[in-house]
C-alpha cells in the first residue's frame, strides 16, 4: 500500500473547461445524457407496446435502486424495509385520489409526505445508533405496513387490492415513460446536488467513518436523519406512481423479495454512484423478462449475484466503468 | 377474560417463547462472535423442518432420530456456508464488515428459498403428530409434541450453556466474542471458531424447525415468521446478548399470544413494533443489552 503511495506518477493537474464544470456539477455525465436522450427519443424506436413497457419498468426499478443507493451508498445505513416504504406511497397515492377524488397530481405529493413522514420517524428513532438498527427497525416497519395493509380491509380491502385509476384520461404506455422520465431526471438532479453540496459531504464522512466525522463536528444524526427521510419519500412518490402505472395495488408490493430486487440492483450498480443502479436494471430487467424461463429463477439469480459482487467486486458496475475511464484516459495521455 | 383463557394464553407464549428462545439465542451467538446480522437464519430452520419431515415420514425413523438428523443436517449446512461464504467475505473485503456480511446473509436468504422452491415445490409438508399423546397440566390438554418441543428447546440451550461454559472451545467461542485480537493472541484459531458458531447457531434453528414440525409445516417460506420474531427479541434483549435472548424469548412470546388474543392480526405487529419504539426511546441497547463488543462497523 505504501509503496504503491510512493510510486503512483504524478498526473499534472488537468485545466477543465467551464461547461465541463458545470456539467458536473449537476451531474450531467454522458451515460446520463445519452440514457436520457435515448429514453426521450424513445418514440422513434420503441413501436411496440411491450418494449415500451420494459422500458417503463427498467426506468422505474432503476430510479428506485438510485434512491436505495442514496441512503445505502453513502450513509452506509440499508433501508431493509424499502418495499414497504414503496407501498405506503402506493397506497396514500391511491386512497387520495379514490376516497378525496383529487388528481394524481395532489396524490403523489401526500405519498411522498406520508412516506418521509414515516420515514422521519424511524430514522429519529434508530439513526442515532449504529447503522445496522436503521436496517432492522425499518425492515419492522415495512412488515407492520405490509401486516395493517392486509388487515385494515375497510381502507384497503386486504388481500384483494385496490384498483387505481390512470394518472389522467387516456394516457398511453408512452404518455407515463415520459412523465416517469422527468420524475426520474427531476430526483436524479435533486439528490445529485445534494451529494455535491456540504451535506453530501457529510453524508460519505458519516458513512465511510462514523467516529471520524464526529470528531470533526459533524453533527451524524441530522445528516443520517435528512438523508433517510429524503430517501423514504423518494420512494414513496415513485410507488404512488408505479399505482397509477399498473392500476393496482395489494399489500404484496411491500414484500421483502422487492427489497432484495431494488438493493441487488443498487449494489451491481456500484454504491455511491445513484446512476449505477439505473444502469444495472436497464441491463437485467429487459434480460430477464426476454428470457421468461429465467422468471423462475430470477431471485436465485439476484441472490447468487448480491453474494458474488459483495465478496469479490463491492465495487459493482461503477466500478468497473471507474477503472475502464481511467484506463483510457491514461493510455491518451502517454500519447 | 376468564381465567382459562389467560391459562390457555400464558401456556401458548410460554410454549411459543421457547422455540424463540432457541432461534433467538442461535442469532445472539452469531452475531456475538461474528457481528453478523444473520438474515438467513430463517432459512436453516426450514432446512431443518425439511430433513426431520423426509427422516421421519420418508424414511420412517424414529421421531428423535429425525430431529437428530436434522441437527446434524444444519450443522453441516451451517458449516458449509460459513466455509463458502463468510470466510471469503471477511479475507477479501475487511471494511464495512457489518453492513456487508448482512446484505450477504440477505442474498443467502433468497437464494436458500428458491432453491427449497426448485427442490421441494411449494408443497406444505407436515405431520399431524411425532407422538400420539396429550397432557393435562392445570385443567388443559397439551398436545405432547408441544411439550417435548418445548422440552427440546430447553435442553438444547441448557446443553449450549454448558458448552460455552466449560469446554475448553467454548471458552474459546466467548473468548472471541469478547475480545477478537486478545482471543487471536492467545493462540485460538480465529476461522475454526467462526465457522464453528455459525454451524452451532444453524443448529438450532434446525432443531427448532425440526421439533416443531407438527405444529408448522416445512416449506419454502415457512422461515419468515421465526425469523422476524428472533429477530425482534434479539434487539428487545440486547444485540448478541445470548443469556438475554433467553430471557427475551419468553417475553415476546408472552407478549405475542397475548397480543394476538386482544388486537388481531395485522394490529398485533403494530404492538410489537410500538414495544420495540418504546424500548428504543428509553434503552437502546435493549433490555440486557451490555457493551462487550465494540467492533461495529
Amino acid at each position: 500500500m505504501e509503496s504503491g503511495l510512493q510510486h503512483r506518477p504524478r498526473t499534472p493537474p488537468r485545466r477543465r473547461s467551464l461547461l465541463r464544470a458545470w456539467l458536473s456539477a449537476w451531474g450531467l455525465s454522458p451515460v446520463f445524457v445519452v440514457g436520457v436522450a435515448l429514453l426521450a427519443l424513445a418514440p422513434l424506436w420503441a413501436r411496440d407496446a411491450y418494449l415500451q413497457r420494459l422500458l417503463v419498468v427498467s426506468l422505474y426499478f432503476g430510479a428506485l435502486a438510485m434512491t436505495f443507493d442514496f441512503t445505502g451508498g453513502f450513509i452506509n445505513a440499508v433501508n431493509f424495509g424499502f418495499a414497504g416504504f414503496v407501498g405506503l406511497g402506493a397506497y396514500v397515492a391511491t386512497l387520495v385520489v379514490r376516497n378525496a377524488e383529487l388528481s394524481a397530481w395532489v396524490g403523489l405529493p401526500a405519498a411522498a409526505l406520508a412516506t418521509g413522514l414515516v420515514g422521519f420517524l424511524t430514522g429519529l428513532l434508530t439513526l442515532p445508533l449504529r447503522g445496522i438498527y436503521v436496517s432492522l427497525m425499518s425492515w419492522f416497519v415495512g412488515m407492520t405496513l405490509m401486516a395493517l395493509a392486509g388487515a385494515l380491509k375497510d381502507v384497503t380491502r386486504g388481500a384483494r387490492g385496490l384498483v387505481v385509476p390512470p394518472m389522467a384520461e387516456g394516457i398511453t404506455t408512452l404518455g407515463y415513460l415520459y412523465v416517469l422520465l422527468v420524475m426520474a431526471v427531476a430526483l436524479y438532479l435533486l439528490l445529485h446536488r445534494i451529494i455535491r453540496s456540504r451535506a453530501g459531504l457529510a453524508f460519505r464522512a458519516v458513512g465511510q467513518n462514523f467516529d471520524a466525522a464526529c470528531a470533526s463536528g459533524v453533527d451524524p444524526t441530522r445528516y443520517k436523519l435528512l438523508n433517510f427521510t429524503l430517501s423514504c419519500a423518494c420512494a414513496g412518490f415513485l410507488g404512488g406512481f408505479y399505482a397509477h402505472f399498473v392500476g393496482i395495488v395489494t399489500p404484496a408490493i411491500m414484500d421483502t423479495s422487492y427489497t432484495m430486487e431494488v438493493m441487488t440492483l443498487s449494489f451491481i450498480g456500484g454504491s455511491g454512484s445513484l446512476l449505477g443502479g439505473v444502469v444495472a436494471s436497464f441491463l437485467l430487467i429487459p434480460i430477464f423478462d426476454s428470457l421468461k424461463y429465467l422468471m423462475e429463477y430470477r431471485l436465485i439469480i439476484y441472490g447468487l449475484m448480491l453474494i458474488l459482487v459483495m465478496i469479490f467486486y463491492p465495487a459493482g458496475l461503477y466500478g468497473l466503468y471507474q477503472t475502464a475511464a481511467q484506463a483510457l484516459r491514461q493510455r491518451f495521455q502517454r500519447r | 377474560m376468564d381465567l382459562l383463557t389467560l391459562q390457555g394464553l400464558l401456556m401458548t407464549g410460554l410454549l411459543r417463547g421457547g422455540l424463540y428462545a432457541l432461534m433467538a439465542v442461535g442469532l445472539a451467538l452469531v452475531f456475538g462472535v461474528m457481528n453478523i446480522c444473520h438474515f438467513a437464519h430463517g432459512e436453516y430452520y426450514v432446512l431443518g423442518a425439511y430433513a426431520a419431515f423426509f427422516a421421519h415420514v420418508t424414511w420412517g425413523l424414529h421421531p428423535a432420530i429425525a430431529i437428530l438428523v436434522a441437527a446434524v443436517l444444519s450443522f453441516l449446512a451451517g458449516a458449509v456456508s460459513e466455509k463458502l461464504l463468510f470466510y471469503p467475505l471477511r479475507k477479501l473485503n475487511q471494511s464495512g464488515w457489518v453492513m456487508n456480511a448482512f446484505l450477504l446473509t440477505a442474498g443467502l436468504s433468497v437464494v436458500l428459498q428458491s432453491t427449497y422452491r426448485l427442490a421441494f415445490g411449494t408443497k406444505y409438508r407436515g405431520i399431524t403428530q411425532y407422538w400420539n399423546a396429550s397432557v393435562t397440566l392445570f385443567g388443559m390438554t397439551v398436545a405432547a409434541d408441544r411439550l417435548v418441543a418445548f422440552g427440546i428447546a430447553l435442553v438444547t440451550i441448557s446443553g449450549l450453556w454448558l458448552f460455552l461454559q466449560k469446554t475448553p472451545t467454548g471458552r474459546a467461542i466467548r473468548a472471541v466474542s469478547q475480545d477478537e485480537r486478545g482471543a487471536m493472541l492467545m493462540g485460538i484459531d480465529l476461522d475454526r471458531i467462526q465457522t464453528l458458531t455459525f454451524a452451532l447457531g444453524s443448529m438450532l434453528a434446525g432443531i427448532g424447525g425440526a421439533s416443531l414440525l407438527s405444529l408448522s409445516p416445512a416449506y419454502p417460506y415457512a422461515g419468515s415468521k421465526p425469523l422476524i420474531s428472533s429477530w425482534f427479541v434479539v434487539t428487545i434483549a440486547g444485540l448478541g446478548n445470548i443469556y438475554g435472548a433467553v430471557v427475551g424469548g419468553f417475553i415476546v412470546g408472552l407478549f405475542e399470544s397475548v397480543s394476538y388474543f386482544a388486537l388481531g392480526q395485522g394490529w398485533q405487529e403494530v404492538a410489537s413494533l410500538l414495544l420495540l419504539m418504546l424500548l428504543l426511546l428509553f434503552k437502546p441497547t435493549g433490555l440486557f443489552g451490555t457493551n462487550i463488543k465494540t467492533v461495529w462497523e
